[in-house]
């Protein structure tokens, strides 16, 4: 028997889902749809160095990555002989590549802020569905990675300030009287709203407003139509995109502003995830184990991911190992100017550490200094009188 | 006896450490931290060169000297855009050539309103994010605002591949610095380090930019290019036959962001060396003649 020909590699299932990522996501809604089950093999790799692009979703067909949704969508467009049913007339065509890139920009903008940067979100269901996917001592690298880019598109939205950790350090502890320098009760600050709100509560309000911008946008151009395109005839990539997305967006998080807001206002984007649901054939996806890793992978990308996060060299490693400015060609060019920066980078981080480990040997600085010296032994009877007192004191007449 | 002295002097001394020695931050420097910041001042007022009464709206952006005496368009996708919009708009203003540090948001354009004397109010400069609503209330003509949900799609198409594709034509693409360090690296500093090391972080900064539009680790400019040349086919289709975008009756932002980018693509007056991206837009008609159009409307 001949392996299938079409292996999608991807991030594996959470939430109930079949991936954590809104791409892989839509990858597999596609190929559940478009494919017959025998032709492709879902395959759960958790880990983005499996194509030379470190991106998943990616499709591995004939010795050849495609890595990304679109670029997947239009490689089987290209090379696989199947009705995908995308003939559209040039309108449509545009509006699908508009939306599309809506979607991947303002919608990734949108589930980076309510699972990655919202640090109730992050710690009570995001990461522990990372744990559950990645092998022991990726845990401690992946996911903060993953959570770090996460954030920065928060911030293009302007709500990178929600992923700030909490300083409790501060507050006084609340058996003692504090007093001014003047010597006056100092009187405890009183807690209006805003002090004890969660950093999600204050944020709901953007956040929301953001969220019914990002809905009613799609609602209106769907409109009506049974998918996003057109009535009739079977379902466009972009509506797999638009139904990877909202049902990412349908997750129950610890403030589920994106699903009140979608349930609550939206009932056709509501209906149409339904409509995709009921599409998906029952039949069940054609997962295959991924091939083992091994000792010497899973600790080559544990170091890969500790490097990457030390400050200073991390960003220079990483530009490194996969990134980069590639030439026309496709060749990557590595300019000497960088290399310089990246050995500057090291020197620093290097004395930074020394820094710290000599200041860690010196004692705290502003505490008492304390001496330890042994006790002088005390002298006694005939010793007072130097070696003869000495010599005359083991005498048993003395005793 | 002498166990017990010796346990005396090898015993730590007593260390207030946290739970974890290593990565706590020393409490000294936690102690003076805390402390700040120390004191918020309030905005700096205008310096005293500055005139009192300004009769005319300042647009300050990246322009050269000469070019800002005649009112000709700046060099900076983001900065022509306003600017072409107020132009639309009809609002009475003159441009100043300035640069980021000047900006109170970090980032040009700005617009100082006209201002009486005494008045704090009309000293307030109006970040880019407001000058929509700044525009609309201040422009002899009305521009119409309809709403329109396929615009927010496209401006994404505008925001993204386009702008990548243009990052990296500008800013990455190794034939281009010449242009790239008369536009943004000349001006600030002729002194040859200072040159090197603000190429140097422009560069790095659009590779960031990218890296974080796309998701893909490395930037690969034939997919930057192929992205870019199938938005502006979608551009094209959309626009269609009409003069403006949307169908409407007058040109609106979107028209002015479309603008801000084909003109610097197809502008003669830029020594562009690596001219893929022109040679992209010279496929799509519909948008050379948009382009025209509000050049023509607008600077001539």
């Amino acid at each position: 028997m001949t392996p299938p020909a079409l292996e999608l590699h991807v991030w594996g299932p959470a939430f109930g889902l079949d991936s954590i990522d809104p791409e892989c996501l839509a990858a597999i809604a596609y190929f559940r749809s478009m494919i017959p089950s025998g032709d492709w093999t879902l395959i759960a790799s958790n880990d983005a160095s499996v194509n030379p692009n470190h991106v998943l979703p990616a499709l591995l067909h004939q010795s050849t990555w495609t890595f990304g949704y679109s670029n997947i969508v239009d490689y089987v467009r290209q090379h696989v002989d199947h009705d995908t049913g995308d003939d559209l007339i040039p309108l449509q065509a545009a509006d699908s590549l508009a939306y599309a890139s809506y979607l991947t920009t303002r919608g990734q903008g949108l589930l980076a802020v309510s699972l990655y940067a919202s640090p109730s979100a992050w710690a009570e269901i995001t990461r522990p569905a990372y744990s559950s996917l990645l092998p022991f001592p990726l845990t401690w690298t992946v996911p903060p990675a993953l959570r770090s880019t996460a954030v920065e598109k928060a911030e293009q939205l302007g709500m990178g300030y929600l992923a700030a950790e909490v300083d409790t350090d501060g507050s006084p502890s609340p058996g003692l009287a504090e007093t001014t320098s003047t010597g006056f009760l100092r009187l405890r600050q009183r807690l209006g709203p805003a002090a004890t709100m969660h950093p999600e509560q204050t944020a709901a309000i953007r956040f929301q407003q953001l969220a019914q911008d990002f809905y009613s946008t799609l609602d209106q151009f769907r409109g009506d139509k049974k998918y996003f395109l057109r009535d009739e005839g079977p379902p466009t990539s972009v509506d797999f995109l638009a139904y990877a997305y909202l049902s990412l967006m349908r997750v129950e998080t610890p403030h589920p502003i994106l699903k009140t807001a979608l349930e609550k206002h939206f009932d056709r984007l509501s209906e149409f995830i339904g409509v995709m649901d009921l599409d998906k054939e029952r039949e069940d996806l054609p997962w295959q184990q991924p091939p083992p890793r091994g000792a010497l992978g899973l600790l080559g990308n544990f170091s890969d991911g500790v490097v990457e996060s030390i400050p200073g060299v991390g960003e220079s490693w990483k530009r490194w190992r996969r990134g980069g400015v590639k030439d026309i060609d496709g060749n990557d060019t590595k300019d000497f100017t960088h290399a310089i920066v990246t050995a500057g980078g090291a020197v620093i981080s290097l004395a930074a550490l020394g820094a710290t480990a000599l200041f860690r040997s010196l004692p705290p600085i502003g505490a008492s200094i304390h001496r330890f010296e042994p006790p002088k032994v005390e002298e006694t009877g005939l010793r007072q009188f130097g070696e003869i007192g000495a010599m005359l004191d083991g005498l048993p007449v003395w005793q | 006896m002498p166990s017990e002295e010796t346990r005396d002097r090898t015993r730590p001394g007593p260390r207030p450490s946290g739970p974890s020695g290593w990565f706590a931050i020393p409490a000294p420097l936690a102690r003076l931290f805390k402390k700040f910041p120390l004191l918020t001042y309030p905005p700096n007022e205008l310096p005293a060169r500055s005139p009192d009464i300004r009769d005319v709206a300042t647009l300050y952006v990246f322009i050269s000297d000469s070019d800002a005496l005649k009112g000709l368009p700046s060099y900076n996708p983001s900065c022509l855009k306003w600017q072409t919009f107020l132009k639309f708009a009809r609002v009475e203003f003159r441009i100043l050539p300035s640069n980021n540090h000047a900006s109170p948001s970090g980032a040009l354009p700005f617009l100082l309103p006209p201002s009486q004397p005494n008045d704090v109010k009309s000293q307030t400069p109006i970040p880019s994010n407001k000058l929509e609503r700044y525009a609309l209330a201040h422009g002899a003509s009305k521009i119409p605002d309809v709403p329109n949900p396929r615009l927010e799609a496209y401006e994404s198409l505008l925001d993204h591949r386009i702008r990548n594709a243009w990052l990296y034509s500008l800013y990455i693409s190794p034939a281009n610095s010449a242009l790239l360090s008369q536009l943004y690296i000349a001006p600030v500093s002729r002194s040859a380090h200072v040159r090197t090391a603000i190429l140097y972080q422009l560069r790095r900064a659009a590779e960031a930019e990218i890296v974080r539009s796309t998701r893909r680790p490395a930037i690969d400019p034939a997919v930057l290019y192929s992205e870019a040349s199938e938005a502006f086919r979608a551009l094209e289709t959309v626009l269609g036959s009409g003069p403006w975008f949307f169908d409407s009756s007058e040109p609106g932002l979107f028209d002015a962001s479309i603008f801000a980018y084909t003109h610097l693509v197809l502008d003669e007056r830029l020594a562009w060396e690596d001219r893929r991206l022109a040679d992209i837009l010279k496929e799509c008609p519909g948008l050379i003649e948009h382009r025209d159009r509000i050049l023509h409307d607008c600077w001539e």
